[in-house]
């Protein structure tokens, strides 16, 4: 405790130096989010024009949605589900990009196209694919004779959203098979020696050498696929958009949909203040509870 | 000395950003010059691939006439367009001058327009058509002046219905629902009725129904959705979707769908508009079609009629004499009947209805124009209630109970 003085003055002397990136944080993060949260306490019209305070309105029209619960729960699932999917796919896929093999640099190339491409024009085409008439994916199951007549994957709320999880684990992949390989590349390959001569099975060298290992560079993987997942908008937006009802809706989405639909500007502010809580919370206790390698060292 | 919650705090800190960097919206925006009484600037939304071009040559000749005023065009599209107007009427140096857009009444109310009487000469004002002008107006002063008229009406595939052997369109609701299923058992992946209840203009297709059970949207101050009559219409398009006459999905098909599907022969029977004339000449002149008046519930004549509308934003007021100008010359018959033909819409003035006699849509629709009623968009919270109908009503062709929703829709205009 008596270090604390000495801290204080260290931080005042670092000042000149760690300044200019204070600045940058309260001028790039600090204001827009104080931005948003006076904003969903102020009464907008439809297109915009600040009418006033509105103090807590915002918030009890947003809480008297009877359709919240439901979507609080569909961005739980979504989250968790494309979080999950994506890394086993990509931990699995990154253990196989570690092998030597013959044309490994261009399956790894291969693996990064679905990141070159944006979201949207991604998500376009599996909404294509779909398409209950002209899709080729239902032409082909009409043509061997599975279906009488197109099946509208991407136009029923539950299927919809269901194909949403798969492309939006399709599009995080790459990122985060390169983040596990370059986890995995970090590890020296003695250990697996090690393992190999001490007679481990692979499975019992992988769950217990490689995946602790592994550690930071999963968490860093699972936090950013988080963020990207609960924010995501493109994907559910594409392909569930032109779906009446809520019933494939996430708190993005919901936040988009009061905007465009309900014309409510303000209600929507206070969506967004609620989304942000929600993502904090959440990154919170996940760092809490799987605190990533390097914390406890300190 | 641990700091357990840095690492929180970091992805906190990471987190904001994203969420900011996906959810922020603009600040500032395109300055324009504004300052100088004689530079116009004008929003309008592209009705087709030609919308741009048919404006720039208004706009060039009447530069022409008046060489000392210059008006500055840009077009946005449809979807987009009401985010960019949110955008620009955040400062009164971005907002338009003129802007082109199916709403007023926000505006209007909020006394951030002229009176139509005060940007265009009294001639013009007497041109337009009553029922438009009224539909323009609240309280009795005009804010809006109209630009054309779209409407709906029925389009039926006639070798299809020969196929099926129907050979009348159908008047009644009765009628159509078994016309569409002749026309669905012809099987192949043709659809009987194209119902579009998804996201896009779901409202539209619900207020043909809802108007054909003698249904309306409004009772002239307030807004009224959960009426028996409007409950009778929306019941009988879920009795039209149930029965399986319709495409799959009803409540996820957007309109553009639909219209897509029929002029590629894949269903039977909708709900078209006058672009849908030009568009089927465009892309599959062989079709074999005809146009008939909207079914409804008794066989009388009933549609929904459509008006989008020009307005000027009044800001610091030195620019209405040139938006007199401009807008004058806008609505003098030659020009105003050219961009009407040329969009494939239907005029609103009598100058230009009568210029525009030998149109053949004209032709198609103004037979039925005095039947059609309007949104009633006129009242404020009518956006709201439409953004509700286009997010809520498809559900009751995927289960749920018709007079619930419209209890929900109509809580939107509260």
């Amino acid at each position: 405790m008596s270090r604390t003085p000495s801290r204080a003055a260290a931080a005042l002397r670092a000042l000149p130096w760690i300044g200019p990136v204070l600045v940058l944080i309260a001028a790039i993060v600090g204001f827009p989010a104080g931005y948003m949260l006076w904003t969903s306490t102020r009464d907008l019209s439809a297109y915009g024009t600040d009418r006033g305070p509105a103090g807590w309105a915002n918030f009890r029209k947003l809480f008297a949605l009877e359709e919240l619960p439901r979507i609080l729960l569909h961005t739980l699932a979504w989250t968790v589900a494309v979080v999950v999917i994506t890394l086993a796919l990509s931990a699995a896929l990154a253990q196989f990009l570690n092998k030597d093999f013959p044309g490994r640099t261009a399956v790894r190339l291969a693996i990064l196209v679905p990141w070159a491409a944006s979201v949207v024009m991604t998500t376009t085409v599996f909404d294509y694919l779909l398409d209950p008439d002209v899709g080729l994916a239902n032409r082909f199951l009409v043509d061997i004779g599975v279906l009488h007549r197109g099946f509208g994957f991407t136009k029923e709320a539950g299927p919809a959203f269901l194909v949403a999880i798969g492309v939006a684990a399709f599009v995080s992949i790459p990122f985060t098979t390169y983040t596990i390989l370059a986890g995995l590349q970090a590890i020296p390959a003695e250990m697996d020696e090690a393992g190999r001569v001490d007679g481990a099975s692979p499975w019992q060298r992988y769950r217990y050498l490689t995946l602790p290992q592994l550690r930071s560079a999963m968490a860093v993987a699972t936090v950013i696929n988080l963020i990207n997942a609960f924010n995501s908008l493109p994907i559910l937006q594409v392909l569930t958009g032109s779906i009446a009802g809520f019933d494939a809706d996430t708190t993005t989405t919901l936040t988009f949909k009061l905007i465009r639909q309900n014309q409510q500007l303000a209600t929507a502010a206070a969506m967004s203040v609620l989304n942000f809580v929600l993502i904090a919370v959440i990154i919170a206790i996940y760092v809490k509870v799987i605190r990533p390698a390097g914390e406890e060292a300190r | 000395m641990k700091h357990p919650l840095r690492g929180a705090f970091s992805s906190m800190v990471l987190a904001t950003g994203l969420v900011l960097a996906v959810s922020s919206c603009g600040f500032g925006g395109d300055k324009s010059d504004d300052s100088d009484p004689n530079t116009l600037s004008f929003l309008a939304p592209v009705y087709s691939d030609g919308t741009k071009a048919e404006w720039d040559k208004i706009i060039g000749d009447f530069r022409k006439a008046n060489p000392d005023i210059k008006v500055t065009l840009q077009t946005e599209s449809w979807d987009s367009i009401n985010d960019v107007v949110r955008t620009k009427l955040q400062s009164k140096s971005t907002t338009p001058d003129i802007l082109n857009i199916d709403a007023y009444s926000t505006y209007a109310t909020d006394g951030l327009l002229y009176p139509a009487a005060d940007v265009v000469d009294p001639a013009v004002i007497a041109d337009i058509q009553p029922g438009f002008a009224k539909n323009a107006s609240i309280n009795g002063t005009q804010w809006a002046l109209p630009l054309f008229a779209s409407a709906r009406t029925l389009f039926y595939n006639t070798d299809l219905f020969a196929a099926a052997g129907v050979t009348a369109p159908p008047k009644t609701w009765a009628e159509l629902t078994d016309d569409a299923k002749k026309v669905q058992a012809l099987g192949n992946g043709v659809s009987g009725y194209g119902l579009p209840l998804g996201s896009e203009e779901a409202q539209g297709e619900t207020s043909i129904w809802t108007f054909g059970a003698g249904g309306t949207w409004s009772d002239g101050d307030h807004i009224t959705v959960n009426t028996p009559q409007n409950l009778e219409g929306v019941q009988a398009m879920k009795a039209i979707a149930d029965a399986g006459a319709t495409e799959p999905n009803p409540g996820a098909t957007n309109r553009a769908d639909v219209i897509n599907a029929f002029i590629q022969g894949k269903i039977g029977m909708i709900e078209g508009l006058p672009p849908t004339i030009g568009q089927i000449a465009q892309k599959n002149p062989a079709l074999k079609y005809t146009t008939a008046p909207s079914p409804t519930k008794s066989g009388d004549p009933s549609t929904l009629g459509v008006a989008d509308h020009l307005m000027a934003f009044k800001k610091d007021g030195r620019k209405q004499d040139a938006i007199k100008k401009f807008l004058t010359y806008f609505y003098s018959a030659p020009v105003y009947s050219g961009f009407v033909s040329s969009e494939h819409f239907i005029p609103i003035t009598v100058s230009g209805a009568k210029a525009l006699a030998d149109d053949p849509v004209t032709k198609a629709f103004a037979t039925i124009l005095p039947s059609a009623k309007f949104y009633p968009s006129n009242n404020p919270k009518w956006g709201a209630v439409q953004g509700a109908i286009r997010q809520q009503l498809g559900t009751v062709t995927q289960g749920a109970d018709p007079a619930a929703v419209l209890q929900k829709i109509q809580q939107a205009a509260s």
